[in-house]
């Protein structure tokens, strides 16, 4: 039997503290973890289209298409900092179409431009202009697509969200402490004759701020281990609905190791975070 | 010359907005003394006693505690000061969550003692009280006379240099009275120096200690009664 010397578990502020820690940690999590999964996922989509151009090559006839594909496919791989330069095959391209234009519409009788994918080696530079202009010199009417600068507005846009993500996370864990601190000020009141008690027969500040930091971490420990459970719970739920859906995303399988972490950290950071707050609110209130 | 532990000098006080209590009170606690503090109701034995255990700071004058001067020390070595002072309250002060073991053996956790030892302690003590049928009780289920034996048992557990008990026998019956202040004469043979304050005629008839009497806001030295052989 070792109790402690403040009834710390039996007070209003200890009921309440740790519902409202669960369901922060909760949401802090879900936000941290969809946030890394973000990371994640344009990671791989940005490193694809860094690296990849697109040219049209319009169809006048057959015969002189031909050619023209041969010297564009030689110019390409004559070209420094390409990797390979593939033409779409026309099936591929007859097939997109028609799930975009629907069954109604014939795409046989449509005149089909050549595709060419063009895979960069991201090692060295390619000067777009100066390509563009060679390929202008075979035909005015190639046209090459350089996705790199859309890509770039919207990377930004994903960056912004990310910022905005952890911004909310920080936030959402802030509430969380500043919760605690309000709750161990409030709980200092309540049990403030056990305190003057304590005090009086020689107890130092620290030994009762011990009490309530060993409570705090105790209590955060449990109520983060429950926010953090549940998120991983939501979290398997969204995926799969995601994945029954369609939009699977694709991800590096050390995103769900770094997932995990998380799921496993924010309890003890939490409850860490916690135990340091309310020291720091017991102290200062002890030494005022 | 015995050390001196408590020096009062010229010590006043008086209440924000009240009247004042006592002025000019002089007078020290010596290591191993047995002295009274009497006098009638609202004379200032309580704010005088709550001045030694740093629980009220003095108006006017000067106090000095274990040779530190508690208006200027630093707020940190307070809790060392009154780890070497036990008191007994008026209104006793136990944790009602606490059974009576470990509000006794409180004290010895404060200072770091292993938990069994401190029970161990508490449950000799409260069987020299008189309570050994009651380790498990919690306050709220003890009567005044209990509740005032399970306060002095904690103000005793850690063998303090300065005992301060304010009425101590105010809820018990004259045996148990008597008792107690055999076993404050008891602590007091072991060294620690005893301040009681209480009006309790059969107390101060009982000793032949020195006694303190604050009238009027004023504090008069009553020398010890001579033994009759």
């Amino acid at each position: 039997m070792n109790r402690q010397d403040l009834p710390l578990k039996n007070d209003i502020a200890a009921r309440f503290v740790p519902k409202i820690v669960a369901l922060m940690v909760y949401l802090g999590t879900l936000c941290f973890v969809f946030t890394l999964f973000m990371v994640h996922s344009t990671e791989s989509w940005e490193k694809q289209f860094s690296t990849q151009l697109t040219l049209e090559i319009p169809t006048t006839n057959k015969a002189s298409s031909a050619v023209l594909q041969t010297r564009v496919l030689q110019l390409l791989q004559r070209t420094p900092g390409i990797l390979n330069a593939t033409p779409v095959p026309h099936k591929e391209m007859a097939d997109l179409l028609q799930g975009l234009l629907g069954e109604e519409v014939n795409v046989e009788h449509l005149t089909l431009p050549i595709v060419i994918d063009i895979t960069l080696n991201g090692k060295e530079i390619v000067d777009v202009p100066t390509l563009e202009a060679h390929l202008k010199n075979i035909s005015p009417q190639i046209h090459l697509s350089d996705h790199r600068g859309w890509q770039n507005q919207v990377s930004g846009l994903i960056h912004t969200s990310i910022m905005i993500a952890l911004v909310v996370t920080v936030l959402i864990l802030l509430g969380a402490l500043v919760t605690t601190t309000f709750a161990t000020r409030t709980s200092l009141l309540i049990h403030r004759q056990v305190i003057e008690v304590l005090s009086l027969i020689g107890a130092t500040p620290t030994y009762i701020a011990n009490q309530f930091q060993r409570n705090a971490f105790k209590q955060g420990l449990i109520a983060s281990g429950i926010g953090s459970g549940l998120a991983f719970v939501t979290f398997i739920g969204i995926l799969y609905l995601m994945e029954n859906a369609g939009f699977s995303a694709t991800v590096r399988s050390s995103f769900f190791f770094e997932a995990l972490c998380v799921f496993l950290f924010v309890p003890l950071f939490t409850a860490a975070s916690m135990m340091i707050s309310v020291r720091f609110a017991v102290m200062k209130e002890l030494n005022q | 010359m015995s050390e001196v532990i408590a020096q009062f000098e010229g010590v006043g006080h008086q209440y924000e907005g009240g009247s004042e209590i006592f002025k000019g009170v002089t007078f020290d606690i010596k290591k191993g003394s047995f002295q009274f503090l009497t006098g009638p109701s609202g004379s200032g034995k309580t704010s005088l006693l709550r001045m030694l255990f740093l629980g009220l700071k003095p108006t006017w004058g000067s106090i000095r505690l274990f040779g530190e001067d508690p208006l200027i020390m630093s707020p940190n070595v307070l809790p060392f000061l009154r780890q070497k002072i036990g008191v007994v309250f008026q209104e006793f002060k136990l944790l009602d969550h606490l059974n009576i073991v470990e509000n006794v053996s409180l004290p010895l956790r404060v200072l770091g003692i292993d938990t069994r030892q401190g029970y161990r302690q508490a449950q000799e003590l409260l069987d020299w009280v008189g309570l050994a049928d009651c380790h498990k009780a919690y306050p709220p289920s003890l009567s005044g006379g209990q509740k005032q034996r399970v306060a002095i048992a904690r103000a005793v557990i850690t063998r303090p240099h300065l005992l301060l008990a304010d009425e101590p026998t105010g809820n018990v019956d004259d045996e148990m009275a008597i008792k107690l202040l055999h076993l404050f004469e008891e602590l007091n043979k072991m060294g620690t120096a005893v301040l009681i304050a209480t009006h309790n005629r059969l107390l101060l008839d009982s000793s032949y200690c020195a006694q303190l009497l604050l009238r009027g806001g004023t504090l008069i030295t009553k020398p010890p009664r001579r033994m009759h052989s």
